[in-house]
């Protein structure tokens, strides 16, 4: 009787406790469901309470990994590094240190700070991690290139992924759409106003060879009837002005056309493409 | 061993940083990172009330760019420009008065000798010298400090 | 009892092995169990504003006062508005303790500084003239601030004696210097300015300080007005009257640059001012002390 009687007790007290709630897992619940909910700042606030309150440091990770996430969406960036960095030093697993440090180098990128992106990713690829992440690797340094507009390096480096990768193939349309600032420069030079109609400025360009045609011949004329100064006015207060600023227009609508394409393709990245995005 | 004292460092760093965090002293909400690359030089162009000397004006100083400001290559060293200065004075104070601020500015630009020592600096390196300076309200100035770079 | 230990031996054993652990374990889970109760709250808060993430700090200090009156987080609660710039916010709860037994007069001193960090100046003086809730064991700070706000507004400078014997010694001179800086700030008049370049084109600007902008009006004027009278002596009418026409409104435009010089100039030395006196108090934390809880 006695033995039945402990034995029911240890029953109840064992099953009474443990069927007390995980306050804490609640608590992460509860933050995530903020977080889910794009109510990033609260949710913050929830991660920092479960922290505080976790002395076993089970779910530090988890929470500082997400305070980072909630950041990143509020395009803090500085403090989604800063918030990364914690859940990195955090971590338990390599998948959690490699998580981690992905996620930091993806923040680099949106911050446009691509020198310390690809320090990072030198880390990685130099570190024990980097043959199951080859691939990952590859592809965030491609993403590094296309934000530092450098397109044809990150056709290659999405290339080392699959040479038919769609990102691959965008990168090589850029490229090929892309104008040479310096051939447009070049060609100012010895035609005013051919750079400008090589970069589609028909109008600009015509008008400018036309100013350049008129003061050429306002000089030529005054030099062959004499009239010195007026030659040396026109020349520098017409030709001189109007054959620079051929030049000068030329290698800016050539930048200017390359940074809208480069601008147009960043956009559609931004906001169709389908793929993992920083 | 030396990645570890260098995360150690890192966080060290970070948590020295954390105790100038102000990102969180006003509620913020979601917001999207542009992928795009920045263009440095804003439109030079800026629209206060239209009034009919004002449309005149800016149609001459738009036919004035179209044939020989837009050709002539980047001349001036203000921001905004000579003409889009005109066009702004006249916008903020009449024609009348518009036309001396464009007077004055026109001087000032022959001042071969003018420096960073006079005048803040466009963030595109030019002289930055608004026409809103130079209306003869002393509420509507903005001094800023000469050499400084706005943004 | 021997008897039945020696019986139930086994039993004995479950119960140190297994039982004992998980009423233990079990009593640390009670302890933590509610993350939202108030002395939680208070913990969470308290490690909040020691790291300065005050807005959040405020919430959980403000979630505890529902429940438990404290002066001290009342304070604190108080303090998180004052730390992010709510001033108003600050000043209104800091009122809310001027009948504290412990915080009095630190909450009094609190007040007037969020009073007077929101720059209301004539409030904050107008308080202090009236003795509204002044702070005994800190008047003298409140007194120094009372005339320091004098140097932040167009208000009319009160007279030396009391204004210098406000401040430490070690103050005075730098205080001496603002005050007399306030009092005739070095201004240039854009009616004079104007009328010397009516006088000589260029003048104005000279007497602004725009010396090279000066010489240069000069020049341009001098040019014109030597290509108009040049072109009439030699008949050539069109000319004349072009480089004339062109002379006198470069001309015009210098008299009206002066003018809009001086007024820069002016503004200039008013910021310059500002400036200053900002940055002078702002490392001296406003000679007030730091209120330790």
């Amino acid at each position: 009787m006695k033995k039945k009687f402990l034995i029911i007790l240890f029953y109840l007290v064992a099953v009474s406790n443990y069927a007390q709630p995980d306050n804490l897992s609640i608590q992460l619940d509860y933050a995530t469901n903020l977080y889910n909910n794009n109510q990033f700042f609260d949710a913050i606030t929830e991660y920092k309470r479960l922290i505080f309150f976790d002395l076993s440091k089970k779910s530090h990770f988890k929470a500082y990994f997400q305070i980072g996430k909630c950041y990143k969406a509020g395009a803090k960036l500085d403090d989604a590094i800063k918030y990364f960095a914690l859940a990195e030093m955090n971590s338990n697993t390599d998948d959690e240190r490699l998580k981690s440090k992905i996620e930091i180098v993806r923040c680099n990128i949106l911050r446009k700070t691509t020198t310390r992106a690809h320090q990072l990713l030198d880390g990685l690829e130099s570190s024990a991690f980097s043959k199951e992440i080859r691939d990952s690797i590859y592809y965030w340094r491609g993403w590094t290139y296309m934000f530092e507009d450098k397109w044809q390096s990150a056709s290659d480096s999405f290339a080392k992924i699959n040479p038919y990768h769609e990102l691959k193939i965008l990168c090589d349309r850029v490229e090929k759409d892309k104008v040479s600032v310096t051939f447009a420069t070049v060609i100012s030079y010895i035609l005013p106003g051919a750079g400008q109609i090589y970069t589609g400025n028909y109008l600009s360009g015509l008008l400018s060879l036309g100013w350049n045609i008129v003061s050429a011949y306002l000089t030529i004329k005054s030099f062959n009837a004499d009239r010195v100064f007026d030659g040396f006015a026109i020349l520098t207060l017409l030709w001189q002005r109007f054959y620079r600023g051929n030049i000068q227009n030329a290698e800016q609508f050539a930048l200017e056309k390359n940074i809208g394409i480069a601008n147009n393709t960043l956009i559609y990245l931004q906001n169709q493409f389908k793929g993992i995005k920083p | 061993m030396l990645s570890r004292f260098l995360i150690i460092t890192f966080i060290l760093l970070l948590q020295s940083s954390c105790n100038f965090a102000q990102t969180d002293w006003v509620k913020w909400n979601a917001q999207e990172v542009s992928y795009t690359i920045d263009d440095q030089v804003k439109p030079n162009k800026t629209a206060v009330n239209q009034t009919f000397p004002l449309t005149v004006v800016s149609f001459f100083r738009n036919l004035y760019g179209l044939f020989i400001s837009d050709l002539d290559g980047d001349n001036c060293p203000f921001y905004p420009s000579c003409s889009n200065f005109f066009v702004q004075s006249v916008g903020e104070a009449g024609l009348i008065k518009g036309s001396l601020m464009f007077s004055d500015r026109f001087l000032r630009d022959l001042n071969l000798l003018k420096g960073k020592n006079q005048y803040p600096l466009y963030k595109i390196g030019k002289f930055y010298d608004p026409p809103y300076n130079y209306t003869l309200s002393q509420e509507k100035i903005i001094y800023q400090i000469p050499g400084k770079v706005i943004d | 009892m021997k008897g039945f230990l020696i019986n139930n031996k086994f039993l004995f054993c479950i119960y140190f092995l297994f039982l004992l652990p998980i009423v233990l374990y079990s009593q640390n889970y009670i302890d933590q169990q509610n993350l939202f109760s108030p002395e939680s709250r208070l913990k969470f808060g308290s490690y909040l504003y020691s790291e300065e993430d005050y807005l959040r700090a405020s919430v959980e200090f403000r979630e505890y006062l529902k429940y438990v009156d404290n002066d001290t987080v009342r304070f604190k609660f108080a303090t998180c508005f004052y730390k992010i710039g709510r001033f108003q916010e600050a000043a209104d709860n800091f009122k809310g303790l001027f009948t504290s037994r412990n915080l009095q007069q630190e909450s009094k001193l609190a007040y007037y500084k969020s009073v007077f960090f929101q720059k209301n100046y004539s409030l904050f003086r107008i308080s202090f003239n009236n003795e509204f809730h002044i702070p005994w064991d800190y008047k003298d700070e409140i007194k120094r601030l009372y005339y320091i706000s004098f140097f932040f507004d167009n208000s009319v400078l009160p007279d030396t004696n009391n204004f210098f014997s406000s401040f430490p010694d070690s103050n005075k001179s730098v205080i001496k210097q603002f005050y007399f800086r306030k009092k005739f700030p070095e201004y240039k008049n854009p009616t004079t300015a104007a009328l010397l370049s009516g006088l000589i084109p260029g003048l104005g600007k000279i007497y602004v300080g725009e010396i090279t902008d000066g010489f240069t009006s000069l020049l341009v004027t001098g040019v014109l007005t030597f290509l108009a009278i040049d072109n009439f002596k030699h008949n050539h009418n069109f000319r004349g009257w072009l480089f004339a026409g062109l002379g006198a409104y470069f001309y015009g435009g210098n008299i009206y640059g002066s003018a809009a010089a001086a007024q820069i100039f002016n503004a200039g030395v008013k910021f310059n001012f500002d400036s200053d006196v900002r940055l002078y108090f702002e490392k001296r934390n406003y000679l007030l002390p730091e209120i330790k809880l």
